[in-house]
């Protein structure tokens, strides 16, 4: 080990990808533990950051190096007197020493160059995973206990009463994928499913990602599940990229900061003519299932759906409508993403 | 009189290098040699058994020889390696500063240092001591000249009788499902998500009611709540015990009473765990990184990948075969010896008398034989 080489902040660690041999569904479990870093969390981007910023600088595209004079030179040269030949020869030489000097000293220079910029990224990326480190401590003071949604016993969300108005939702758009944030009973991603869509389902709770993946996995080839926090795989969506997003779960038990958090990026994420529909538990029906210890520790409950509709539209979300379930205790709010 | 003195950046009770320090200060003085440890920052548990390194100047005697538990970044590395004595390096692998990035900056710098510091320090000891050839492998890339291989002078052969109470309580609660165990502090390059997330394939397939304990002190604490939020957010929270500040008799207890020590480190400069389950006769199922593969030899179940579904594959396996489970802990059993560690304190020992040449056990000697290095001054 050169003494130079010694003690790079980069060594170890996760340079190559062992996981490009597993499959999807287990490398989904094991990323969800990398969004568990600092500065993994999607939601503040330092893990994009610290990427780019640990990329090494772009280096390629040398100038194509000076290809030496023509071959025939020395022929061509042959009439000329030989005073004139030595000249050649001189300003031969010449020419190739200074391109070479050229070529030395374009290469060092750029090598200056790169190693200046690498410590400037390097200082950057110190900066950025000292921030993130802040950030996280601040969460954690925040949430001290960190409570899990997999780890309380919070009500299933019903939504068979909307089985057969999910082809409806999937219609404006049906060219793009459909995603459902939190799984709830298979008959309703089956159903989006039917639109002719590619369904994606989002989930937190890794047993009921594995659960799902191992129902759809025969005769659901449009059925694609992963395990990810609703609002971190939504911001991970680039714009406009989904027909229709159907939200549950997430949108009852999270905060008001959270919800809206999820309504910005649901929103972003629908493409113009898609669908954005929420999936939201009847309050009295929510604090009647609800054990008091869970009722307790949860950020938050459930909205009216009336203040939901207040909500979208505070947020850009105009004529949301309400539908009440023809059965069950799930109220939909479906409204229509502007073109 | 002269000695040999041990250099250890803080002594810590319950850490591998910290014991390794210890019982070696014990073996040098059950040997008949002067022996004092020396910290750059006290332990409130350990203060009355130690000195501030800057204090060796007044000490120091001719003929000293001074070894360094080298692990993490010190200032001791650049002291030491202006001081006249020969300096011994043991080196207990430094993690590499990668793993502890994406958790903690402040740490991978200061492990980025702590490389730097091998590599300033290592070409002018007189002797570098590797606790596995892995380590060793480091030592000699560091510029280390003279090199030798010995194990860690701390691992209690026979093993620590596991605990009655602890046992009884722990077989009360196990259910019916497999018992894992995973050992290691919780740092980054153990990697004990991979643990959990082979755990979690397990219960989804093969055993429902399979559990893991992991036994460790939250050396990182960003990275053990992270480990604690993913466990609870795959919904096997209740599944995956966490435990720390064992007794050796507690941990014996775990040892005794789990049915497979699962350890997926990517980085091990020896794997203390990995000798005390198979002299408790607990089969180990390891990932191959770093020293461990020379650890286990034949006597466990080495990963070449370590996949969450290859885990519980290879983990399921083993424990429904009686047969190879069997000859896995015989194997086991056999293996501290197989790696010198019943040996390991007198070896240690020797390998230090021989820097130190005679004058060691010769405190009247007016004239110590000990060489000095070349181009160090006489006098300090």
């Amino acid at each position: 080990m050169a003494a130079e080489d010694a003690g790079s902040l980069e060594d170890g660690g996760e340079d190559l990808d062992p996981r490009a041999a597993l499959a999807a569904d287990e490398r989904g479990l094991l990323e969800a533990f990398d969004r568990l870093r600092p500065q993994g969390t999607l939601r503040w981007h330092f893990d994009d950051a610290v990427r780019r910023l640990t990329e090494s600088p772009e280096t390629a595209g040398r100038t194509a190096g000076w290809g030496g004079l023509p071959a025939d030179l020395w022929e061509r040269g042959r009439s000329t007197k030989a005073s004139e030949r030595v000249l050649g020869d001189v300003v031969k030489i010449v020419a190739q020493d200074v391109t070479e000097y050229t070529d030395r000293a374009v290469d060092e220079g750029r090598q200056l160059s790169a190693d200046a910029v690498a410590e400037l990224r390097a200082s950057v990326r110190d900066a950025v995973r000292f921030l993130s480190a802040r950030v996280d401590r601040l969460e954690a003071s925040v949430d001290p206990l960190g409570i899990q949604a997999a780890e309380l016993d919070l009500p299933a969300v019903d939504g068979s009463a909307w089985v057969d108005a999910a082809a409806g939702w999937t219609a404006g758009r049906s060219d793009l994928p459909v995603l459902m944030g939190e799984l709830g009973d298979d008959g309703l991603l089956t159903a989006l499913a039917g639109g002719g869509a590619m369904v994606e389902g989002v989930d937190p709770r890794g047993t009921v990602v594995w659960a799902a993946d191992a129902a759809f996995e025969v005769g659901f080839g449009r059925i694609d599940i992963a395990l990810a926090e609703v609002v971190d795989h939504l911001s991970s969506l680039p714009d406009a990229s989904r027909g229709c997003v159907v939200l549950a779960g997430c949108v009852d038990r999270t905060d008001l900061a959270r919800k809206v958090d999820l309504v910005d990026e649901a929103r972003r994420v629908v493409a113009p003519g898609g669908t954005l529909v929420l999936l939201v538990t009847d309050q009295s029906a929510w604090d009647e299932a609800l054990d008091p210890v869970v009722r307790d520790l949860l950020p938050g409950r459930p909205l009216h759906p009336e203040t939901w509709r207040t909500v979208l539209s505070h947020r850009g979300v105009g004529g949301a409508t309400w539908h009440r379930p023809s059965h069950g205790s799930v109220h939909a709010i479906v409204a229509e993403v502007g073109r | 009189m002269s000695g040999i003195h041990l250099f250890v950046p803080m002594l810590h009770r319950r850490d591998a290098v910290g014991e390794h320090t210890r019982a070696l200060r014990e073996l040098l003085v059950a040997d008949g040699v002067d022996c004092r440890i020396y910290i750059e920052t006290p332990d409130p548990d350990t203060v009355d058994e130690t000195r501030p390194y800057l204090e060796y100047a007044d000490d120091a005697a001719p003929g000293d020889v001074l070894v360094y538990q080298m692990a993490t970044r010190s200032a001791m590395a650049g002291w030491l390696a202006a001081r006249p004595e020969p300096v011994v390096v043991n080196y207990h692998s430094i993690t590499p500063a990668g793993w502890f990035a994406p958790w903690n900056n402040w740490i991978a710098r200061h492990q980025a240092a702590a490389m730097r510091e091998l590599s300033n320090l290592a070409p002018t000891a007189a002797l570098g001591i590797g606790v596995s050839e892995f380590d060793a492998g480091e030592l000699r890339a560091g510029g280390c000249a003279e090199v030798v291989v010995i194990p860690v002078a701390n691992v209690r052969l026979p093993p620590t009788a596991p605990d009655p109470a602890t046992v009884a309580a722990l077989e009360r609660r196990a259910g019916d499902g497999p018992q894992w165990l995973s050992v290691g502090r919780l740092a980054p390059n153990k990697a004990h998500q991979d643990t959990i997330a082979a755990l979690f394939v397990a219960r989804a397939t093969t055993s429902p009611d399979a559990r893991l304990t992991i036994v460790g002190s939250p050396a990182e604490p960003t990275y053990a709540r992270a480990l604690r939020r993913y466990a609870a957010g795959l919904g096997i929270g209740e599944a995956v015990e966490f435990a720390s500040r064992l007794s050796d008799a507690e941990l014996a207890a775990r040892y005794a009473t789990a049915d497979v020590l699962v350890m997926l480190s990517e980085h091990e400069g020896f794997g203390v765990p990995l000798v005390e389950a198979m002299s408790h006769g607990l089969p180990v199922v390891a990932y191959a990184a770093g020293a461990i593969p020379e650890v286990v030899g034949d006597a466990g179940v080495l990963l070449d990948a370590k996949g969450p579904r290859r885990v519980a594959a290879e983990v399921a396996a083993l424990l429904s075969d009686a047969a190879r489970r069997e000859v896995l802990v015989i194997a086991g059993r056999a293996r501290p010896a197989a790696l010198g560690l019943d040996r390991a304190g007198s070896d240690l020992v020797a390998a230090l008398r021989g820097v130190a040449g005679p004058a060691a056990d010769r405190p009247d000697d007016p004239t110590p034989g000990v060489p000095l290095r070349s181009g160090a001054p006489l006098s300090h």
